[in-house]
C-alpha cells in the first residue's frame, strides 16, 4: 500500500520535472499520473514504439562521451536527478543526426539472470522513451540489455550494486 | 514426510535412504586397463547417485555379473543382473563401444540396470548444458550428469545466457551477443532463431519441437511470444506495459507456459495457455519466485527468495502443492529437473562463487557436481 502511494508520488514528481525540463513541449494529458498510460504523457510513450531491426546497424559505440544513468533497485524509472544526463544525449543526437546511440541497460547481480536481462532492457527502453519524448528520432536509438552480465564494479556490496544498475550511452 | 508430495510418482519402497536396493558388483570382472576400470567405477558411482541403489560388495538383493575388457581402442562389456533370492535374471546384455566412451557406456548401463530393477527412467546418461566464465568469457559448456566429461561448445568470446535443450536432446538453444545484440541461437545452426530489434532471450522450444517461447522487446517492452520454428510466425502472449516477462518453460503437454512476470510488483511465476488466454498466478509466497522449470513429472521447480536467500521450491499446479527443499545457507538458483524426474540440478552460490549441485527431492544429501575456482551456472538438464 505504502509502496503504491510512494510510487504514485514518484511518478508525479518525475512527470512534473520532465514537463518543466522539456519546456512544455508536450502538453500533459489527463490521467497521466496515476493510471496505466505512459509515464511521460500520451499513448505515444506507453512502451509501444516498435524497435528497429538491428541488422546492419552498429553494434558498438563510444561510451566515454556521456555519463551513465543510474537506477534504483529493481526499478526501470529514470530518476529526476538523472534526467539531465538523458537530456545531454538528446541535445547531442539532435545536432548530430547522422549518428545514433545504443542504450545499454545493466543491472546488479541480485536476482535471476534472465529476469535481469528483461529488467536491463526495460531500463534501456525507459531511457529510449525519454529520448524520443525529447525529440530524438526513434530510428537512431537501439537498446541492448546486458542484464547482470557486464558489471561496472565487480564488488558484491551495495556500493558496487549501485554502480551496476545503469544505462550506458554508446554513441556511434 | 518430505517426500509426501511425491508419493504417487517416486515414493516407492526403493526410494528412501535405508530402503535402497543393495546391489552387489563384487563379482564383476574387468581387465587392468584404464577404460574398463573407469567403466566399473563410473557404473558404481552412477548406481549410488541414482538414489535407488546402494552398491555393496557383500550380500545384496541384486547381483551384477559379467566382465569388461578393452583393446585396440575398443571395449566390450557384458552385464547380467540377477535377483539373488530367486536367481531370476532381470537384465542380460552385451555392449560394444570405443574406449573413449567408457564413461558414456557406464552411464547407459547404469540407466538400464535402474530401469530393469525399478521400471524408472534414470538420469545417468543425461547431459547438463551450462555456462562458465572459465576462459574469461561466458561460454556454453556441456557435461555428463556426474559433472565430468566437460566440453566447451561455444568459442564466440562473447556472452552466453540461459541455455536450454531441444526436446530431442540434440541441440541447445541459448542467448548470445556474438552478433552484437542479444539474439537467440541454436547449436549447429549459424543463423539466429530470433534476432529482432531489442531483446531476444530465454528461448524455450516446445515439447513437439515446432515452436519456441521467447522474450522479445521488439514492440517496445519485454513480452512473452511464441514463435513458429517453421514459418517464423509470431504470437504475442502478454501485454504488460509496466512489467517484465522472463524465463518461459513449457508444460509437459505443450499446452501451457510457465514464466516470470513482475506485474505484481515483484517477480512471480505465472502460467498462461499457449493461445494467450487463461493467465494464472502460480506463486504467492516468497519475496520473489524466478527461473521455473516444468518437469515431465508435472512439478514446476523454481528458485524462491525466502528470508533473503534463494532456495529451491517445487509446486504442483494441479494439486496446488508447494514444497521448499532443505538446503544450507547458500543461494540455490536456476533449478532444472534431471531426466529421472526425481533429482534437480541447480547452481549453488556461496562466497560469490557459483558451482553446480545435484539435489534429491526424496532423501539423499546434495551432491557437488562441478566446483572450483571459476563460476559454473545456469545448468539445464537434457530431457
Amino acid at each position: 500500500m505504502n509502496k503504491k502511494v510512494y510510487k504514485f508520488m514518484f511518478f508525479a514528481v518525475l512527470a512534473a520535472s520532465v514537463t518543466v525540463i522539456s519546456g512544455c513541449r508536450s502538453k500533459p494529458k489527463a490521467g497521466m499520473y496515476g493510471d496505466d498510460t505512459g509515464l511521460y504523457g500520451g499513448e505515444i510513450l506507453d512502451g509501444d514504439i516498435p524497435l528497429n531491426d538491428t541488422m546492419g546497424l552498429p553494434t558498438d559505440g563510444d561510451r566515454s562521451m556521456f555519463a551513465p544513468v543510474m537506477f534504483a533497485y529493481d526499478s526501470s524509472q529514470v530518476n529526476p536527478e538523472e534526467a539531465g544526463k538523458v537530456e545531454a544525449v538528446a541535445k547531442y543526437l539532435k545536432k548530430n543526426r547522422s549518428g545514433g546511440v545504443i542504450v545499454e541497460g545493466h543491472g546488479d547481480e541480485r536476482g535471476s539472470r534472465e529476469y535481469n536481462l528483461a529488467l536491463g532492457e526495460r531500463r534501456a527502453l525507459a531511457i529510449r522513451d525519454y529520448l524520443i519524448n525529447l525529440g530524438v528520432d526513434p530510428g537512431s536509438i537501439q537498446t541492448k540489455s546486458l542484464g547482470e552480465e557486464m558489471p561496472a564494479d565487480m564488488g558484491h556490496d551495495e556500493g558496487a550494486w549501485r554502480q551496476n544498475r545503469r544505462g550506458v550511452f554508446a554513441i556511434y | 514426510m518430505t517426500g509426501a508430495v511425491f508419493a504417487q510418482k517416486t515414493g516407492t519402497v526403493y526410494g528412501r535412504g535405508s530402503d535402497k536396493i543393495a546391489i552387489n558388483l563384487a563379482s564383476y570382472r574387468t581387465g587392468s586397463d584404464t577404460a574398463s576400470r573407469t567403466f566399473l567405477s563410473v557404473l558404481k558411482a552412477d548406481l549410488n547417485r541414482s538414489g535407488y541403489f546402494k552398491v555393496t560388495s557383500s550380500g545384496g538383493v541384486l547381483n551384477v555379473a559379467g566382465s569388461c575388457v578393452s583393446g585396440g581402442g575398443n571395449m566390450k562389456a557384458e552385464c547380467q543382473v540377477y535377483k539373488v533370492s530367486t536367481r531370476q535374471r532381470i537384465l542380460g546384455k552385451s555392449y560394444k563401444t570405443t574406449t573413449a566412451d567408457a564413461r558414456g557406456l557406464a552411464h547407459r548401463v547404469a540407466d538400464e540396470i535402474l530401469f530393469a530393477a525399478t521400471g524408472k527412467k534414470g538420469m545417468a546418461s543425461g547431459k547438463i548444458a551450462l555456462v562458465s566464465s572459465r576462459t574469461g568469457r561466458k561460454e556454453l559448456y556441456v557435461c555428463d550428469m556426474d559433472g565430468r566429461n566437460i566440453r566447451q561448445i561455444t568459442k564466440d568470446r562473447s556472452i552466453v545466457v540461459g541455455p536450454g535443450w531441444s526436446p530431442d536432446a540434440k541441440s541447445i538453444v541459448y542467448t548470445s551477443y556474438k552478433r552484437g545484440y542479444p539474439n537467440v541461437f541454436l547449436t549447429g545452426r549459424g543463423k539466429p532463431l530470433s534476432s529482432h530489434g531489442g531483446l531476444n532471450a530465454s528461448g524455450a522450444i516446445s515439447p513437439d519441437g515446432k515452436s519456441m517461447a521467447v522474450i522479445l522487446s521488439k514492440d517496445g517492452n519485454p513480452e512473452l511470444y511464441i514463435k513458429s520454428l517453421r514459418t517464423g510466425w509470431l504470437k504475442r502472449l502478454t501485454r504488460t506495459q509496466r512489467g517484465n516477462e522472463a524465463s518461459p518453460c513449457w508444460s509437459p503437454d505443450g499446452n501451457h507456459i510457465a514464466y516470470v512476470s513482475d506485474t505484481s510488483g515483484s517477480p512471480q511465476i505465472y502460467i498462461i495457455s499457449r493461445d494467450g488466454k487463461d493467465r494464472k498466478r502460480l506463486t504467492s509466497t516468497g519475496s520473489e519466485n524466478v527461473a521455473p522449470d516444468w518437469g515431465r513429472n508435472g512439478y514446476i521447480v523454481f528458485s524462491s527468495r525466502i528470508g533473503g536467500r534463494y532456495r529451491i521450491a517445487m509446486a504442483n499446479p494441479v494439486a496446488k502443492s508447494l514444497r521448499v527443499l532443505e538446503t544450507d545457507w547458500a543461494d540455490y538458483e536456476d533449478p532444472s529437473w534431471a531426466p529421472d524426474g526425481r533429482h534437480i540440478v541447480c547452481s549453488r552460490t556461496a562466497s560469490y562463487r557459483s558451482s553446480i549441485y545435484l539435489l534429491d527431492t526424496l532423501k539423499d544429501s546434495p551432491v557437488a557436481l562441478l566446483t572450483g575456482s571459476v563460476d559454473w551456472y545456469s545448468p539445464a538438464c537434457s530431457p
